[in-house]
């Protein structure tokens, strides 16, 4: 009990940390060298079976090798992972370490939940979730655990990937894992309207976004949050609120104007970098995309403005002269 | 007294028609796109987005087919400002815009079938169809194909300067477009460039009857 509690203590500690610097190893990490060597080292004993190298050359003959091969995990991948620095055991009970096997009975019922480190974190976020979509289809709410859209053996902050197009591809990953993938989609879909006895099908992610000009585009630059979320002021974090198709963002100028609202989502993090560079207005987007209306550049605008009302102020001149003169021409011949 | 010569075949009308359509088509949806702000609507963002897309993949094709027509037919001739004298032509034209055409002095060129245009025409014309036009439309090819745009430029995104020459060669051919539509109102009389424009037929008043008309360029060939 004791030992459980001090793992919960360190983790929050260590959440605590994560939230306010960078966590690899180093001189920025919130944990030292020698407690992380630790975590590793332990953690090579779950990896020797839950790793695709385990899984391919097994430790020992008796493992049921498609249940390990729902329980991989990537070791690479997780120790760059927000929670890579941690003991598998801190999350998952220490009854399931070590050459005991098969684990203990309850297995994943003993995963720690996520709010025992990020409780005030779900304070915030869970009357926001409660009034998304995922929370209000009958049956779907109870599936749904923060892993299912944030995988925590993978993800990354966003504050620490840094790099617009890594956060669109991890953070969509979350939602098309489901939404195009008729296997997953199904494991959480309610029961169909039309066909009794049935589920939802999945839409297809392709028909219900036709409305979206360059929508391939789009997924490659933009998350499916950017619009599938409510707006939030600047500075704060984006809303887990998550809006069913008819609630969604569609006003497209919404991203596509100089006051893009792309700078309190993806770019959240680099605002503060903005520098006007090359004279460019939302020169932090413009480092990643060219998003047409949103990343201009004023004295440009101004020049290319300025020719044209000069060619129309210059013809229409013209035209006025022209037009006097043949009208004062005419009255001349006249009195001739 | 009116002398009439068939100047533009059917194929020409045609392509000048078409091709000003989507001009107008792309210049109002571009700007609705570059310029786009919740208090300046204009055309509805996704509305003018898929305008703008399929606009200009019709121009692309309308670009390919004047191309290839000038090629066959010898019209591409035409475009090609003639060089010996070229400058001092240019200046007796741009005189006339500046000054002439408000004395009522006669048209300083002659239209012919052999040589449709003046030569700030000709100069002009070459200029927007053989220079501007390839690089909008290569550069909007771009913007659909962005696989093929560099991925950065100076730490920007590489569709930065395709967007940068697709939007300075529009705002040229807008500012064309505005010069081109007002000088077809300084033929014999205002309509009678833009009737050319639809029957194919040029009409010339004969130096008698001129109100600006080719007197002194009449003469000059009479001499």
């Amino acid at each position: 009990m004791f030992s459980t509690w001090c793992q919960r203590i360190f983790g929050a500690l260590l959440v605590a940390g994560l939230c306010g610097a960078p966590v690899h190893a180093g001189s920025d990490s919130p944990i030292d060298s020698e407690t992380l060597a630790k975590n590793r080292k332990a953690n090579e004993v779950c990896f020797a079976c839950h790793s695709p190298a385990g899984i391919a050359k097994p430790p020992r003959a008796d493992l049921d090798m498609s249940k390990l091969a729902d329980s991989r995990v990537e070791p690479e991948i997780f120790n760059k992972a927000d929670h890579g620095v941690m003991d598998c055991r801190q999350c998952h009970s220490s009854k399931h370490y070590g050459a005991e096997y098969p684990h203990g009975a309850a297995g994943k019922t003993e995963t720690s939940p996520c709010n025992e480190c990020h409780a005030a974190k779900q304070l915030r976020l869970e009357p926001q979730f409660n009034a998304s979509v995922h929370a209000k289809v009958e049956g779907v709410k109870e599936k749904f655990t923060c892993n299912t859209c944030h995988n925590v053996h993978v993800n990354v902050l966003a504050l620490r990937l840094k790099d617009p197009a890594k956060i669109v591809e991890q953070d969509n990953h979350g939602c098309l894992a489901c939404h195009n993938s008729d296997a997953t989609f199904a494991r959480f879909a309610p029961a169909s309207d039309k066909m009794p006895g049935q589920k939802k099908a999945r839409p297809d992610i392709d028909t219900i976004h036709e409305w979206l000009p360059n929508t391939k585009a789009h997924w490659k630059a933009v998350r499916c949050v950017e619009c599938h979320t409510p707006e939030v002021a600047a500075g704060k974090m984006l809303s887990h609120e998550i809006l069913n198709k008819e609630k969604a963002e569609k006003k497209c100028l919404t991203c596509h104007s100089a006051d893009s609202s792309l700078k309190t989502r993806l770019y959240r993090h680099m605002v503060k970098d903005e520098q006007q560079r090359l004279g460019f207005t939302n020169s932090v987007i413009l480092s990643n995309s060219y998003v047409i209306g949103a990343t201009r550049h004023p004295e440009l605008d101004r020049i290319v403005i300025g020719f044209i009302v000069l060619t129309l102020a210059g013809v229409l001149g013209h035209g006025a002269v022209r037009f006097i003169a043949a009208l004062r021409r005419r009255k001349n011949g006249e009195k001739q | 007294m009116t002398e009439r010569i068939y100047l533009l075949p059917l194929w020409i009308r045609l392509w000048h028609w078409s091709n000003a359509l989507l001009i107008i088509t792309l210049s109002v949806t571009g700007f609705s796109l570059h310029f786009a702000d919740p208090k300046l609507p204009l055309v509805e963002f996704s509305l003018a987005a898929r305008l703008h897309q399929v606009a200009g993949i019709a121009l692309v094709a309308l670009y390919a087919f004047f191309v290839v027509a000038n090629l066959v037919t010898g019209n591409w001739w035409q475009y090609i400002p003639k060089p010996p004298g070229i400058i001092e032509r240019c200046w007796v034209q741009a005189k006339w815009y500046m000054f002439g055409i408000f004395r009522g002095e006669p048209h300083p060129y002659r239209v012919s079938e052999e040589t449709n245009f003046n030569a700030l025409q000709a100069l002009s014309y070459w200029f927007i169809m053989y220079m501007v036009m390839p690089l909008m439309l290569l550069s909007g090819l771009l913007f659909l194909f962005p696989e093929f745009a560099p991925d950065r430029v100076f730490g920007f995104d590489g569709l930065l300067p395709v967007a940068v020459v697709h939007y300075l060669t529009g705002a040229v051919i807008v500012m064309f477009m505005i010069a081109h539509i007002y000088l077809g109102t300084t033929g014999t009389t205002a309509t009678s460039m833009f009737k050319t424009m639809i029957n194919g037929w040029h009409e010339h008043v004969g130096p008698e009857e001129s109100r600006h008309g080719d007197r002194r360029h009449a003469d000059r060939r009479g001499s």
